[in-house]
């Protein structure tokens, strides 16, 4: 049966020789949310990188039933959608409208079809009505909504989020929390957040020295203290026994 | 973020501003054309040339203190130039501005000829910031036929200028946080050179990223937009109007003025 996304022995070095990769193997289900948690450093948003066909190593990487080639880039990116650390390398263009419109208009669409996209785009993320907006006069929370949105109107099948919590406030991050409950695509979030990760994902795999260490449902590897600390993790507050949020 | 200013004023609702990006920029262009082109020693018809730009500033809203402060912000350049001319040609000579007349030199003339032309520019070229969102300037120009790259080129600058400004910012700051007491010049200039050498790696770091995100929508090379620009009756009117204003003052009045 197809998965959304299978990564099997996958093997990355930088140009330096540091292994950043070492044999990951790793499936997620259509459908699935995914938070690769792990320590800094440990390969996270390097092996996001190459989920989206950005790292070329040694091993497999088949998104959507596709093996990534160079023959397929494209098509593969098509179905695959990422969302970059910093909105602001996300957010090129002078108005969000141009930015949400930018993968539509390279997917061929018509001028009539991207406008809609890009209002539905913008709408899910609760921007409507900023698509004439400048990338630098939106907030941190409304850019990183908006990077989301310049991801969603190109219809993708999965989305790849890489620290999407990054210096936003507990207000803020409540709602992307919210913004991401509600999205039916297939998710993989890497993130140092542990409660954000806990609030989020439905699965998680721990990732340290390029390697998958555990992988299985949120709750199962996220409560597993032992786990979490020796790798320089922590157990979300969701998970801690007694532990009630009100 | 802490200097949006620089567009500001643009984001603005006045009449002005909804007009089209694209007749705007040819009408400052030919205004600014006209304005240079007037004989160097020509100063009174700049006063009547002035009147245009200032109404369009006070019909879009745009508050004076912010253009004069812009117009000094760049007035040393042009100072420089015009403050030599009295020393290059000291022929007398006589203005007469209505009831009032000034025995003086071509070179003031000169001199108050070029500060003029500058102002009077300047006040066009503001008014046209000021009131056009810079991302319909940028696909306006692309209409007008200005080469793409060009455009995508000054895009990119517009978006990343503020970024990038901010980073000096934050450098500059880690800097004073760590320097008491002042620092000497020689490592003063040691700093900066390690300064400008950072924001450089930033920028090629930034422009990798920008690189990846375009790829991750497809991007094939090929510049694809979406034309929203639309030329309307009160466009018309408005070109009516300004070249009526630049032609008459250059064909009737300048004439009479000498």
């Amino acid at each position: 049966m197809v998965k959304a996304i299978e990564v099997e022995n996958f093997s990355y070095k930088y140009p330096d020789g540091t292994i950043a990769l070492n044999g990951v193997t790793l499936d997620v289900e259509y459908g699935e949310r995914l938070a690769l948690i792990g320590p800094n450093g440990a390969g996270k948003s390097t092996l996001l990188l190459a989920i989206t066909g950005f790292v070329r190593g040694t091993g497999r990487v088949v998104i959507d039933g596709m093996g990534i080639t160079n023959g397929n880039l494209k098509k593969v990116r098509s179905r695959i959608g990422c969302c970059l650390e910093n909105p602001e390398d996300q957010l090129f263009m002078p108005t969000l409208f141009d930015d949400v419109a930018f993968g539509p208009l390279n997917m061929g669409l018509d001028s009539q079809q991207v406008k809609q996209r890009v209002n539905l785009a913008l709408a899910e993320v609760g921007l409507a009505g900023m698509a004439e907006r400048a990338p630098h006069h939106l907030s941190a929370g409304q850019k990183r909504a908006a990077a989301i949105a310049t991801v969603l109107s190109m219809s993708p099948k999965i989305i790849t989020l890489d620290e999407p919590d990054g210096s936003l406030d507990p207000r803020n991050r409540d709602n992307l929390v919210k913004l991401l409950a509600g999205l039916s695509q297939t998710l993989v979030i890497a993130t140092c957040n542990m409660d954000f990760a806990a609030a989020v994902s439905d699965k998680a795999a721990v990732i340290d020295g390029g390697r998958v260490i555990a992988a299985g449902p949120a709750e199962q590897i996220m409560s597993d203290s032992k786990l979490m600390t020796s790798h320089g993790l922590e157990v979300p507050r969701k998970f801690i026994n007694g532990y009630s949020a009100a | 973020m802490h200097h949006a200013y620089i567009d500001k004023f643009a984001y603005q609702d006045s009449p002005i501003h909804r007009l089209d990006a694209r007749v705007k920029f040819v009408i400052t262009v030919v205004f600014t054309a006209v304005v240079i082109s007037l004989p160097r020693t020509t100063v009174s018809i700049l006063f009547c040339y002035a009147v245009g730009p200032f109404v369009v500033l006070v019909m879009g809203g745009i508050p004076l203190r912010f253009v004069l402060k812009h117009i000094l912000y760049v007035s040393p350049f042009v100072l420089v130039l015009a403050l030599t001319s009295p020393w290059y040609d000291r022929t007398a000579a006589t203005i007469i501005f209505g009831p009032w007349i000034w025995h003086t030199t071509v070179g003031w003339m000169r001199c108050w000829s070029i500060l003029g032309k500058f102002v009077v520019t300047m006040l066009a070229l503001i008014a046209l910031i000021s009131t056009t969102r810079f991302a319909n300037l940028l696909a306006g120009l692309q209409q007008l036929g200005v080469p793409r790259l060009l455009v995508i080129q000054m895009g990119f600058l517009y978006r990343y200028i503020f970024l990038l400004i901010d980073s000096a910012h934050h450098i500059l700051r880690a800097r004073a946080a760590r320097s008491a007491g002042g620092v000497a010049f020689g490592r003063g200039a040691k700093f900066a050179a390690a300064m400008v050498g950072s924001l450089f790696v930033r920028s090629i770091d930034t422009a990798e990223h920008i690189n990846s995100a375009m790829q991750a929508r497809g991007f094939d090379g090929n510049w694809r937009t979406i034309n929203r620009l639309q030329v309307r009756v009160v466009d018309y009117v408005f070109v009516a109007i300004a070249v009526s204003f630049i032609l008459g003052l250059y064909l009737f009045v300048k004439p009479l003025l000498g």
